[in-house]
């Protein structure tokens, strides 16, 4: 065979695969998350010091204002890892979290004696 | 339930988010057509099986290379790994807050392949096991008038007894984790205790096979960052050091049998280390709970789930190059399989070191912060000491933005690849005799590199930990 006519058939493959990949992957892009643009400030609530319904996935946009509240029924700390940022909560009392998204990256917010995580933070660039 | 993390994360409050679509296709993108772009202007005639080697100055070599040279760096590595134990020991259980988890696994680990893959084998000197080996060595020597007697090291062996140890320390990295302490996770407890197993084992090994013949073949820091500066530019020949062309030594070294086996194993371990958390993370926790249903304990299934993958990674990244080989080996000229399979493993280095860099970059940027801080003056994390006024440090997560880390990940894989197919194509020109023919093997090598980038773009795009 020809190898510079394979070439040249291998080369105009690739450039057919990149255009699909470029196209098909910049489709799903509209589909991703945006941030928590609702007025609502997300609450989790903290039954037998585990997180109702799992993990709460919180994302954001740097330079956004990061809110959200903690309803415990055991008395803990959370620890908002990375932003180093940590409030007491009391049994059966809530604490509201309040702070600029200035860091980029992933963090989570745990209950700090019980080692458990309660939320897992996004702050998207 | 709370699983278990691997160690970054225990380590580092701050992870990377995945790379963005747009990012990945891009990526994707500039790998594919760089790869047929070199294929068209690939040159005839091998350029890097000659390593130019020539001798520094005399003065610099000598001083570098001399009795006390060789004496101090020992004494540094020696200390170094002796400290590292006496914190994991005698320190807090706090992975974040012990010395001896980020000096080993980070500084470390990640820091000299950085350096040897620039400079070369920068970890030899200060490889405490071969300073203690040799002393004794020495010492006995002196006593018995004659030098020590070894077995003959069996050299179908190759350096599998160090691909084997370099998965088992990735093993107790990122698989075996221990519940409480602060996280679950390896606690430095028992990285002490691994170290001084591993110490006991490594002089027994260079008792019976000979210090330097281990360190070649056997010892897993020194095979595993002597692979990675092989790239490097400084090397030791004769008792000289001399500056060589870099990428040159790799090919030397791809020759001896296990080599394969030692850069797939890095390959491996570091896939491992990314998709634990993103990539295969449904399937780890699947096989968990098949596991635990069957009435397994916990903590052992999700260390045997963990394990499974890790060895599913290495079997299949072993696969894909091995199809590779297998390719190039049905191209008329070719050299027979073996020899083609220990042959082009120098190949895979820079996409072994391009996957560390886009995994642990920020990681490490971020946790050297608190080795050179806190970690440094209170390296037993009981708040006790102040060493050098820096305990109080604290480490600055804004100092990259998450695109910083994106294109840092993404430049280190299309580098790596680059690099990987250019040692490729020159191994193929002069290990088959006409050309044409060279190329045509070179295909399947193509093939192999782009599936290894296209999965470490991958790995970044579904969240890397």
């Amino acid at each position: 065979m020809n190898s510079n006519a394979t070439r040249a058939a291998l080369g105009a493959l690739t450039i057919i695969v990149a255009v699909v990949l470029l196209i098909v992957l910049k489709g799903n892009d509209s589909a991703s998350k945006t941030a928590n643009s609702s007025g609502e400030v997300p609450t989790i609530v903290v039954e037998n010091g585990q997180p109702v319904g799992g993990v709460r996935d919180l994302t954001y946009n740097k330079g956004e204002q990061i809110r959200f509240k903690v309803d415990s029924d055991v008395s803990d700390e959370v620890h908002v890892h990375g932003y180093d940022i940590m409030e007491d909560v009391k049994a059966g009392g809530s604490v509201s979290f309040d702070f600029p998204a200035t860091i980029e990256g992933v963090f989570e917010a745990e209950l700090e004696d019980r080692e458990e995580q309660i939320v897992e933070l996004t702050v998207n660039p | 339930m709370s699983l278990l993390l691997p160690l970054a994360h225990a380590l580092v409050a701050r992870r990377d988010l995945p790379i963005p679509t747009w990012l990945f296709a891009w990526a994707a993108s500039i790998v594919l057509i760089v790869s047929f772009f070199a294929l068209s202007v690939a040159w005839r005639k091998p350029r890097f099986e000659d390593e130019r080697w020539r001798p520094t100055a005399s003065g610099v070599s000598r001083a570098l290379l001399s009795l006390p040279a060789q004496i101090l760096s020992g004494g540094v590595g020696l200390f170094l790994l002796g400290f590292s134990v006496y914190a994991g020991l005698q320190g807090t259980e706090a992975p974040d807050r012990n010395f001896a988890l980020t000096f080993l696994f980070v500084t470390v680990w990640l820091g000299i392949p950085f350096f040897s893959v620039f400079l070369g084998d920068v970890f030899r000197p200060f490889n405490p096991w071969r300073a203690v080996g040799r002393a004794i060595g020495g010492s006995f020597s002196l006593i018995a008038g004659q030098p020590p007697a070894h077995l003959t090291y069996p050299n179908r062996l190759g350096r599998w007894p160090a691909a084997v140890g370099l998965l088992a320390f990735v093993w107790l990295e990122v698989a075996y984790a221990q519940s409480g302490g602060v996280s679950v996770v390896l606690s430095p407890h028992v990285a002490g205790i691994a170290a001084l197993l591993y110490s006991l084992y490594t002089l027994v090994m260079m008792t019976l096979f000979g210090v330097e013949k281990w360190c070649e073949n056997g010892e897993v820091f020194s095979v595993y960052f002597g692979m990675f500066s092989q790239l490097g530019i400084f090397g030791v020949k004769d008792g000289r050091l001399g500056r060589r062309l870099p990428f040159s030594a790799a090919g030397k070294w791809a020759t001896v049998p296990g080599s394969a086996a030692v850069v797939i194993a890095s390959i491996a371990s570091t896939s491992f280390d990314g998709a634990q958390e993103g990539a295969f993370k449904e399937g780890i926790i699947q096989v968990f709970e098949w596991l635990s249903d069957a009435g397994m304990d916990l903590l052992a299934a999700r260390r045997l789930s963990d394990t499974i993958f890790m060895g599913l990674c290495f079997a299949g990244i072993g696969l894909v190059y091995l199809v590779g080989v297998k390719g190039m080996a049905s191209v008329r000229g070719a050299p027979p399989f073996s020899k083609l399979r220990s042959g082009f493993a120098h190949t895979l280095i820079p996409i072994a070191f391009a996957y560390l860099v886009a995994h642990y970059f920020s990681l490490f940027v971020f946790q050297e912060q608190a080795q050179f801080t806190y970690l440094l003056s209170d390296p037993l994390g009981n708040g006790h000491t102040d060493l050098f006024g820096t305990a109080s440090g604290t480490v600055d997560f804004k100092l990259l933005s998450a695109n910083a880390i994106w294109y840092v990940q993404v430049a280190a894989l299309i580098i790596g690849h680059v690099a990987g197919l250019t040692l490729a194509h020159d191994r193929a020109t002069a290990w088959w005799g006409d050309y044409r023919q060279a190329a045509r093997s070179q295909y399947w090598m193509l093939a192999v590199m782009v599936a290894f980038t296209c999965f470490g773009l991958y790995l970044l795009s579904s969240a890397n930990s």
